[in-house]
């Protein structure tokens, strides 16, 4: 696990213009509207950065393996930079953050170098009750402004966006393997096992962090897949959640109105 | 054929300025078959009949302008040039001068000295006529079938390339009030609307009267400010490079060209409202520091003929799913 | 069970309209005939001067619902140069570029409102703001709509926004009224890396922290911008933030930053809340009857 690093001064100025009262959110106004009714306000923009450069790995041709020296990286890139929103949002007093998103960019200065991002909207409870979860930091998730207010509802509350890697190279198929399959149906087991054992992995390491949090379950789950600059052959899978439990009070989902709308 | 327009007669016309009575032969043999065909989708087409309007016809209008021709001697300039309006430009007309602040020093055949922004009354003259001859013919062939208005107008204006010259084309749904009487001198009326939303602005208490269109033109002459300020070069003599700073001449003029189609569509709306207003803006880059900006801006011309009725209040829900 | 809130978030005006029209059962042939009728007869209640407008029907009546109304399309544009050999290789902020960018928006806005004004407007709702960063000069172009209360007094100084008439009328009746547009924008160059320093690197996995902190810096300055003209604004939050950054066209090695959204503050006593409801549609597939664009 890496040191979370102090932010820059430049992110200082801008914290005290909203530590006195301005705020600023990325949430649409259908979105602040329903922070408003959860009872929480919104603080502040929140982002955080990396830039993180992935070392080469090497790796069999002909072996289907977790390159995990890339999948540290790739974990690594993303805590720091979750690390860093949380701080801000933690110098603002936050109780949590909504509708965070995780984004990878790649520039002009080479290979293998990749900026990764979180950003999202920093609230607090209007109330003045701490939502901070089990270790007393500020919530973060996924979630958008219409969900944050639905699972409130539901008397379920986000506890931490937690997240599993998995970077995996698939091998190569030998000139006789590919030449006997020419022309037919078959399975290729050497993709099927390998896509099977990384997004197993990627999950178990996302249910790791959600324990670890003491979290009831995962809401939102969703896996993703991508190649960056590696080549077909070798991917990374992200397994992505809000991690929730239940909250202590009594609260009742209200009854939902059936409808078949006329309009678009 | 008519005399082409003059720069003199005053605001372009978005309709009617066109030749009567020329249709193809083709045209009126569809148009009198009996049978119907119709542009709309399958959904504007159920909600039309929904209203009760009933589609006779598809018609359109078609009209080919050509101007390049519009240097000196052109019928569309009638002797003037980019410098007659130093003495004072036609009323009516957009134009204004730059003068070089640097002092006679400065002054070599690079360095231009004067700049003008102005209006160009003949493309935006010859773009009305295009445009408003093919309205008046697609409207002559609604007449032609009895419509009371056409909906769903579609137009385009297309360039035909390396040829300076441009087609005009509009064509829309004729179709009958059923339970209503001829518009008044059997005139049809003209939207761009069509199913729901026609549906949606008659409810609101709004009647469409007719499509609207204008074109602006404004052409800038760059002076030595605004070229050295785009251009990103020095002045001369050893002095530095320009610091940031407004190209006044290029904003005044991008925000003259779209105020200018603004008031020439105002000038064809009496007092009623031109709903769905959408702008297009080009910019047409030329050396130096030069440019041609042309704004066309279209909407539909509609007219109130009662309250709105009061809104229900609106129900603000969450999906679920 | 003492504070179940009914839960309400905004929905169309358009689904609840359409909800009431089946209740009450609008006769649309008649309304049409009454209109078509109606070209012969001179114009029910005209207004004082020919209005334009770029909403569509739904938002006139949203703001009809508020008692506000359309006056006249309005535009700013603003073409602010920049100084060459500013985009050549170099370290840190490109300021020259944040500041051209920076002034054109502003003078855009101050014509819009300029505009506005003239035409008596109290504030510009829907602006469409299009932003071009070119190499010798930045060109900022904003279209909008004029709208004001429909018996309202003058007001000073209008207010511009790029909210949709639809969440103008939704903060409206929250109890919330847009300001003025907040932006920010920065430029900066991406740090290079020696000979060595890349050789080293080329086999760890490790946080470039040169990098980080200049995009950092980057990013801050334009989002401390934004948050700078809201404030001297007067605002008390800007909603709706937009954010977009990546690599000049022109120069792959400089990165802009911009930031923009509305600025707000609180004119009622307090936040109204809507209380909205909660719906769990059945259809598999909504009756399209919209009319699609033919252009």
């Amino acid at each position: 696990m890496t040191q979370p690093q102090d932010l820059p001064k430049e992110a200082g100025h801008r914290l005290e213009e909203l530590e006195h009262g301005l705020f600023t959110s990325d949430l649409s106004v259908n979105e602040f509207l329903l922070i408003k009714e959860a009872g929480f306000h919104p603080l502040g923009f929140v982002m955080g950065s990396s830039i993180y450069h992935t070392g080469i790995q090497a790796r069999r041709w002909n072996k289907s393996q977790e390159l995990t020296k890339l999948t540290e990286a790739m974990y690594n890139a993303r805590e720091l930079a979750m690390t860093r929103m949380e701080e801000e949002a933690d110098q603002l007093g936050a109780d949590g953050v909504v509708g965070v998103r995780l984004d990878v960019n790649y520039y002009e200065w080479g290979r293998d170098a990749a900026e990764f991002i979180a950003v999202g909207t920093a609230v607090k409870a209007e109330d003045g009750t701490s939502h901070r979860n089990a270790q007393g930091k500020p919530f973060t998730s996924d979630l958008s402004g219409q969900d944050f207010w639905t699972i409130m509802q539901t008397g379920y509350v986000p506890q931490g966006l937690v997240m599993g890697t998995c970077v995996f190279h698939i091998a190569h198929r030998g000139i006789g393997q590919a030449l006997g399959n020419v022309g037919q149906n078959v399975e290729l087991p050497n993709f099927t096992q390998a896509l099977y054992e990384a997004r197993e992995l990627a999950m178990t390491r996302m249910q790791d962090e959600a324990n670890q949090l003491g979290a009831t379950g995962i809401v939102g789950v969703r896996l993703e897949e991508k190649s960056h600059q590696w080549g077909s052959h070798t991917i990374e899978f992200l397994s992505l959640g809000t991690a929730v439990t239940k909250s202590a009070g009594e609260v009742t989902l209200p009854k939902p109105i059936t409808v078949i709308s006329l309009d678009n | 054929m008519t005399a082409p327009p003059s720069p003199d007669d005053g605001p372009p016309d978005g309709g009617g300025t066109g030749p009567d009575g020329d249709l193809p032969e083709a045209a009126g043999r569809r148009l009198g078959s009996g049978s119907f065909s119709s542009g709309l989708t399958v959904p504007d087409f159920a909600a039309c009949l929904q209203m009760g309007l009933r589609p006779v016809g598809l018609v359109q209008g078609f009209c080919v302008m050509q101007w390049g021709w519009y240097g000196a001697g052109s019928p569309y300039m009638r002797g003037m040039t980019p410098f007659s309006f130093g003495g004072g430009a036609p009323r009516g007309v957009y134009s204004e001068s730059y003068s070089c602040p640097h002092g006679g020093f400065m002054y070599s055949n690079e360095h231009r000295i004067w700049g003008q922004n102005y209006q160009q009354p003949w493309v935006e003259s010859a773009w009305a006529q295009g445009f408003g001859s093919a309205y008046t013919r697609m409207v002559e062939e609604a007449r032609a079938v009895g419509a009371h208005g056409v909906i769903g107008v579609v137009d385009s204006t297309r360039l035909l390339a390396d040829m300076n010259v441009t087609e005009f084309h509009i064509l829309g749904t004729a179709v009958v009030v059923e339970g209503a009487a001829a518009p008044p001198g059997g005139e049809p009326w003209t939207t761009y609307l069509a199913g729901q939303r026609l549906a949606k602005l008659v409810e609101a208490g709004y009647m469409p009267i007719s499509v609207i269109a204008a074109l602006s033109s404004v052409r800038v002459w760059a002076y030595c400010i605004t070229e050295m300020l785009m251009e990103g070069t020095t002045l001369s003599f050893g002095g530095g490079y320009m610091p940031v700073s407004e190209v006044e001449q290029l904003s005044r003029a991008h925000i003259a060209a779209r105020s200018l189609a603004r008031e020439h569509v105002r000038g064809q709306l009496g007092n009623d409202t031109l709903q769905g207003a959408v702008i297009v803006a080009n910019t047409q880059s030329l050396a130096q520091g030069d440019e041609v900006i042309e704004c066309a801006l279209r909407g539909t011309r509609v007219r109130r003929f009662k309250d709105f009725d009061p809104l229900p209040p609106a129900r603000p829900t969450v999906r679920l799913s | 069970m003492s504070d179940a809130r009914p839960a309400k978030t905004a929905a169309t005006a358009a689904a609840a309209k359409t909800a009431a029209t089946a209740a009450t059962a609008i006769d649309i042939r008649a309304v049409m005939r009454r209109a078509a009728d109606s070209l012969g007869a001179p114009a029910h209640d005209p207004p004082a001067r020919a209005v334009t407008s770029d909403l569509s029907v739904d938002e006139s009546l949203l703001l009809h619902s508020i008692g506000w109304e359309a006056v006249d399309v309005v535009f700013g544009a603003s073409v602010v140069s920049i100084p060459p050999m500013v985009w050549t290789w170099g370290s840190g902020e490109i300021t020259a570029a944040s500041d051209a960018h920076n002034q054109a928006v502003r003078s855009a806005a101050k014509h819009l409102g300029e505009q506005c004004s003239g035409v008596r407007g109290h504030g510009v709702v829907g602006v469409r703001v299009e932003v071009d960063v070119m190499r010798h000069h930045v060109d900022v172009e904003l279209t909008g709509t004029a709208v004001r209360p429909v018996r309202g007094k003058d007001r000073g100084s209008p207010f511009v926004s790029d909210l949709s008439a639809r969440d103008f009328t939704l903060l409206h009746n929250a109890g919330w009224a847009p300001i003025g547009l907040a932006f920010g924008a920065s430029f900066v160059y991406a740090p290079r890396r020696t000979m060595g320093t890349t050789m080293r690197q080329s086999s760890q996995n490790v946080e470039l922290t040169n990098y980080t902190e200049a995009m950092y810096a980057a990013r801050e300055a334009g989002m401390e911008h934004m948050q700078r003209s809201a404030l001297d604004m007067g605002a008390q939050g800007i909603v709706a933030v937009q954010v977009s950054e990546g690599p000049m066209v022109f120069a792959a090695h400089a990165i802009g930053f911009t930031a923009w959204g509305t600025a707000v503050r609180l004119e009622a006593e307090s936040h109204r809340y809507l209380h909205p409801e909660v719906v769990l549609p059945l259809d598999d597939a909504t009756v399209e009857f919209e009319a699609q664009s033919l252009r």
